[in-house]
């Protein structure tokens, strides 16, 4: 089934991809350091405007082997190639994997958009050694519990509430902080008289900013993205998010999580961009994270993603259709013995 | 000149203006100039909201009982003048009856029930406020309501694709906000009575500042699939003044999944 | 210089998630690896939606009839930055979709491989689409 066909042409396609990719890198690296000011906006603040991506193969921890906190650029060519080829290699027809789409067809695996020129071995620059601080009692016995909760509702397609909820489109990476998603890693930042607002592509998320001075919302106004609230550091915007709801728990975090986001403009194509989590009931210390965001091509395009999401209704079906055919079958077998299908 | 001719004129002029000033819609007989943004438009930020019983019905309408009398009075239709200009839509024969059918069955049709994006201009008209953020290329509009959004692209672009929320193109006329959408699906839902459209929607609204605190909106909807002619309705868009106003988050999947999909349940819901 | 070990980079790419594994996994639930299709049929309309895009197909079966297909494909939002509009892909366009069907329905299926007639796989042979340049033209 045309597997000869699949392996050449997909990792020639991926390197070939990878090698496309870095020519923006490098050639920031090599540009002369032109004097460049900082481009404001009519309203005589920081111009963080215009479309970003922070796709990233960089991990938020330190891989397990490595020690120091940046690769050389050899070393980080070569983590990127074999990633890249990675993406791309082609699944083995008959398996699990191979029950997907091809991610490069429609250009969502990470080398068919802009990679963020990152040398760092970790997203984390604080703890020193990369990795996420030690969690606090309180927040084990939280893990635990919620785990525990979830096993309690019943298998993953009993119903759609105990589905992942990315896949349900209520929630992924918009945080704050933002992550990298898997695809579509898709930003874009306008700025208006006293706010700031950003637009997260995966599941269209709206981040609106006030950067005029005013009080967060009350304690008991929660919600998944929190409530953000910025100011002017110089040139750095600073954004500190409060009102987490219980279930946004980012990395496990409580609705106590507070985060507070640094977005710095470097250059004409880079925004460098930092967050600190502080969470003292789930981390024994606050940790923060770095992560560059390179400009991009528009636009984004409506991810109107529960209105689409026709895969909830055929995994449902798919999964109350097996139980029905278990039961026909099992009752074909003997009459009164069944055994029962998995319930719970 | 003579006196008279020109006392004539003056007089005239003096009748005409108002007039000419009122043919526009419900504003003030001085037309209002907002304050500049400092780019020059004029000035539309904030967070604004309608005040009316359009998302109930576009068209006027008596009060009447909601669709679950256990809610009893809490979800009753209020009653509306309406918001069409010439009181009724001009729909196609055939097209009536699907609204027809539609409204006989909103509570499982209407998309609002389901959580999904609420289109154009109804987006303008849900029961919760929205916020305008102007830059110089794009004008956006955030939605309270399910985390809508509609980018207003100020430096006209074609559309990649149809969407909930078409595609929208703005430019300033005067005081006046242009905004010209196409490339829309046939998703969405004018109301919660059923109003509907196909993908052949082309809306052109117009937000003109009235006053520091409202601004009149109209929006002339065409759709040739469904309507015998173009038509419009207007109304105006308060500015919410609250303290520290805000949208604030109304992700509404988790209210609407058992709608959609409770009767996949392991155990259905009953 | 010393480049990284081996061991270093093997164990750098273990911790990168390639993909978001939940992806694959509610995709085995959703269709049957033990039913890999393979057809052939013309475009109806390719719906550019998400989270994932569906494609309509007319496939002609082998008595002739035709029955209406629904395929599964990817997200068009990187797609369209790379240039693809509703009009890319012709309606009539035919296409080879090698894939599997879904578990509740016999005429879905998500595709695996989506191959024109000339023998390219969509979108990647594209003229005018440039993979891997997002970067805005300067």
């Amino acid at each position: 089934m045309h597997s000869r066909f699949r392996s050449s042409m997909r990792i020639t396609i991926a390197i070939a991809l990878a090698a496309t990719a870095l020519v923006p890198a490098l050639a920031q690296g090599q540009k002369a350091t032109k004097s460049w000011s900082m481009p404001k906006t009519p309203d005589g603040v920081p111009d963080l405007q215009g479309y970003w991506t922070n796709n990233s193969y960089t991990p938020l921890e330190r891989p397990k082997d490595v020690t120091k906190e940046f690769y050389t650029k050899d070393e980080l060519k070569v983590v990127e190639k074999a990633a890249a080829a990675r993406e791309a290699e082609q699944t083995e027809p008959g398996t699990v994997a191979d029950v997907h789409y091809d991610f490069t067809q429609f250009g969502l695996d990470r080398s068919q958009t802009r990679l963020t020129e990152n040398m760092r071995t970790s997203m984390i620059i604080d703890p020193p050694d990369g990795k996420l601080p030690a969690v606090t009692a309180e927040g084990q016995k939280r893990a635990a519990d919620r785990a525990a909760e979830r096993r309690a509702q019943g298998a993953q397609y009993d119903k759609v509430q105990n589905i992942v909820l990315g896949s349900r489109c209520i929630f992924m990476n918009a945080g704050p902080p933002m992550m990298p998603p898997g695809y579509n890693p898709a930003y874009q930042i306008v700025q208006g008289p006293g706010v700031v607002m950003i637009l997260i592509e995966m599941l269209h998320e709206v981040r609106v900013i006030p950067t005029d001075g005013r009080p967060h919302a009350p304690a008991s106004v929660r919600s998944w993205l929190g409530d953000a609230r910025g100011h002017w550091e110089g040139d750095t915007l600073v954004v500190e998010t409060t009102n987490f709801n219980d279930k946004a728990a980012f990395r496990g975090a409580s609705e106590n999580m507070k985060v507070v986001e640094r977005f710095t403009r470097l250059s004409d194509d880079e925004i460098r961009y930092q967050f600190t989590v502080t969470d003292p009931s789930t981390w024994e210390r606050p940790w923060t994270a770095q992560m560059p965001f390179a400009k991009i091509n528009g636009p984004i395009f409506e991810h109107a993603c529960h209105e689409g999401n026709y895969g909830i209704a055929n995994t449902l079906a798919g999964a109350r259709l097996a139980e029905k055919k278990a039961t026909e079958d099992a009752a074909k077998k003997g009459g009164d013995a069944t055994k029962k299908t998995g319930d719970k | 000149m003579h006196p008279r001719l020109v006392g004539t004129i003056v007089l005239a002029v003096g009748l005409l203006v108002p007039l000419l000033i009122s043919a526009q819609g419900p504003s003030p007989t001085a037309a209002y100039r907002a304050p500049r943004t400092k780019d020059g438009k004029p000035n539309i930020n904030g967070v604004w909201q309608a005040l009316n019983e359009a998302n109930w019905d576009l068209e006027g309408h008596g009060a009447a009982p909601g669709p679950f009398w256990q809610l009893g009075a809490e979800f009753a239709v209020p009653p509306s003048l309406g918001v069409v200009e010439g009181g009724t839509i001009p729909y196609k024969p055939e097209a009536l009856q699907k609204r027809k059918t539609n409204f006989a069955d909103r509570m499982h049709l209407d998309p609002e029930v389901k959580c999904y994006l609420p289109g154009v201009p109804r987006a303008m008209y849900m029961p919760h406020p929205f916020q305008i953020v102007q830059s110089t290329d794009y004008t956006m509009m955030a939605f309270e309501y399910a985390g809508a959004l509609r980018t207003i692209y100020m430096n006209k672009q074609q559309a990649p694709a149809d969407s909930w929320m078409g595609w929208s193109n703005g430019r300033w006329e005067g005081e006046t906000l242009v905004i010209d959408t196409t490339d829309f699906n046939d998703q969405s839902w004018f109301d919660r009575a059923g109003n509907f459209h196909s993908e052949a929607l082309h809306v052109v609204e117009r937000l003109t500042p009235a006053s520091p605190d409202h601004l009149n909106y109209e929006a002339t909807i065409e759709d040739p699939n469904v309507f015998t002619r173009p038509w419009k309705i207007s109304m105006p868009l308060y500015r919410r003044v609250d303290r520290n106003a805000q949208i604030l988050e109304f992700k509404c999947v988790e209210f609407a999944e058992d709608v959609i999909y409770g009767a996949l349940r392991k155990v259905p819901l009953k | 210089m010393r480049l990284m070990s081996r061991i270093a980079i093997t164990s750098m790419l273990v911790a990168l998630a390639a993909a978001p594994l939940w992806a694959h996994h509610a995709f085995s639930s959703e269709f049957d690896v033990a039913k890999p299709i393979t057809l052939k049929g013309t475009l109806t309309k390719w719906e550019m939606i998400n989270p994932h895009s569906w494609f309509h197909l007319d496939v002609k079966n082998p008595d002739g009839t035709v029955t209406q297909w629904m395929i599964e494909g990817g997200s068009p939002n990187t797609l369209i930055r790379l240039g693809v509009t509703k009009y890319t892909v012709k309606l009539g366009t035919e296409l080879t979709i090698e894939g599997y069907q879904a578990k509740e329905a016999s005429n879905k299926a998500v595709g695996r491989n989506f191959i024109l007639a000339d023998g390219t796989r969509l979108f990647l042979s594209l003229s005018g689409a440039v993979p891997g340049s997002g970067a805005p033209e300067k």
